[in-house]
């Protein structure tokens, strides 16, 4: 069953399509608040409330693809997180917070631990990116969505999101060049694909 | 005199990153790779912002840290509703919604409610059937003697993907019926997933539009489903706790698509 029979069903007020709706986006809604504003219990208020607010204006939904909705309310209540002057949390550690994630298990402790490292360093140089390219770059390289949804989320024209994610690119990678082991065989590794 | 071959104007950075995306126009993704065929400079900036695009895919989609609960009818005003736990009543009824989705097989993660195992990593092979389960009609959920035999445990429903009719869904119980102080044991079979493949599921007991969790493992299950027992009386169900209960396993895959649900119906005794 794909989006539009689930949000025909949901605007005719049937909770249970809005539940598989829910359950097909929490994480990577819940992710993409997590990137954006550090915080596990700040990224799940927000997903918790962009989740409410879809439900509650569910029958306002008309063409739009409801992800591309469902992601813009979270965006704007991250940029309200912002604006009510919440510090930037600290970033979540999944080692600490218990919180695996869906990348590929590493079983060697040392390797586990470099990739640890390896995943502050990054969560630390998108930190450090303004507002409007930490959003454009996590909606593409966290959410994987295609430029044209990404401008539908933000709003914005398609050139302005294919500037946002270049330069956003661009200072991660100054970021982490900071990190002489980081790139170890760019080169390489790019020849070898 | 015959010209020189041109190379393509130097591609600027958002070019370099759009191309990396597949997202230019095909005269402007052919400038870009022709350029950048000729030109080392530019291959190494591609390449960064590959490996730098790359390092950001490369962080963990993580779990999210609670659970989300939506009100009864849209547009209606509401209270928030307690992140776990139960409320009673017709009025309040809420879907509480838990994913499970947890990837990496760590130790130490399971729950107090909860004493599961994946049983690819437990079960004994010889306890998986032999042959793949009966279908079901498209998207109908099944509850015969023929499921139930096949399946280790006696009480099971067997749901499959109308779109797919060999990928199927079972979920089974070693009973209809528990005392309040009782184990269950349920046990989820995921046949006709591709190779390699692993899909998400969740477990939820389920009554009156309120459901708990029953936390299944710590990732993603694949064909050689999960088994886990459960303590009812370490369960948050609601008072009075005997009744009605329905036990649900809603399986899709990691793409979002092919959510497969099943139902069971449970008794509980005072």
């Amino acid at each position: 069953m794909d989006d539009r029979d689930l949000v025909g069903r949901a605007r005719r007020g049937d909770p249970e399509a809005f539940t598989q709706l829910m359950m097909q986006y929490q994480v990577p809604l819940y992710n993409m608040a997590l990137r954006m504003v550090g915080g596990p219990d700040d990224a799940a208020d927000i997903a918790q409330e962009a989740f409410t607010r879809a439900w509650q204006k569910i029958r306002t939904l008309r063409d739009a693809p409801f992800k591309s909705w469902l992601f813009q309310i979270a965006a704007n209540l991250c940029y309200d997180h912002f604006r009510r002057g919440r510090r930037y949390g600290e970033m979540p550690d999944e080692e600490s917070n218990k919180v695996i994630g869906l990348g590929i298990l590493t079983p060697d402790p040392q390797e586990r631990a470099e990739a640890s490292e390896r995943n502050r360093l990054v969560r630390e140089s998108i930190e450090a990116l303004d507002h409007d390219m930490r959003l454009a770059i996590i909606l593409r390289d966290v959410n994987g969505m295609a430029y044209d949804e990404i401008a539908g989320v933000l709003g914005v024209p398609l050139g302005t999101v294919k500037s946002r994610i270049a330069r956003a690119r661009a200072q991660v990678q100054e970021h982490l060049q900071r990190y002489p082991d980081f790139f170890p065989s760019t080169r390489e590794d790019a020849h070898a694909e | 005199m015959p010209s020189e071959p041109r190379i393509p104007t130097e591609p600027t950075l958002e070019e370099l990153s759009a191309y990396l995306d597949h997202e230019l126009d095909d005269d402007a993704r052919a400038r870009v790779a022709e350029h950048v065929a000729g030109c080392p400079d530019c291959q190494a900036r591609l390449d960064g912002l590959r490996q730098t695009a790359y390092a950001i895919r490369a962080l963990p989609m993580e779990t999210p840290t609670r659970t989300f609960t939506i009100p009864a009818k849209p547009r209606e005003s509401f209270r928030w509703a307690p992140v776990a736990g139960w409320i009673g009543g017709v009025a309040a009824a809420m879907l509480i919604i838990v994913v499970g989705v947890q990837n990496l097989h760590f130790p130490g993660t399971a729950t107090t409610a909860g004493e599961g195992t994946a049983l690819h990593s437990n079960a004994a092979p010889a306890a998986r059937p032999a042959a793949p389960l009966a279908q079901s009609g498209a998207g109908t959920q099944m509850y015969d003697s023929q499921t139930a035999s096949k399946a280790v445990l006696s009480n099971a429903a067997t749901v499959s993907d109308p779109r797919n009719p060999s990928r199927m869904l079972t979920l089974s119980t070693n009973a209809a019926s528990y005392s309040s102080t009782g184990t269950m044991t349920v046990e989820l079979r995921l046949l006709g997933l591709p190779p390699g493949r692993t899909a998400l599921v969740s477990l939820l007991l389920e009554r009156n539009g309120f459901a708990v969790l029953l936390p299944t493992g710590s990732g993603p299950l694949d064909a050689s489903g999960y088994r886990g027992t459960y303590q009812l009386a370490n369960l948050a169900l609601p008072h009075p706790v005997a009744g009605s209960y329905t036990l649900i396993a809603i399986e899709w895959l990691p793409d979002g698509n092919g959510e497969l649900i099943a139902r069971l119906p449970i008794t509980i005794q005072g």
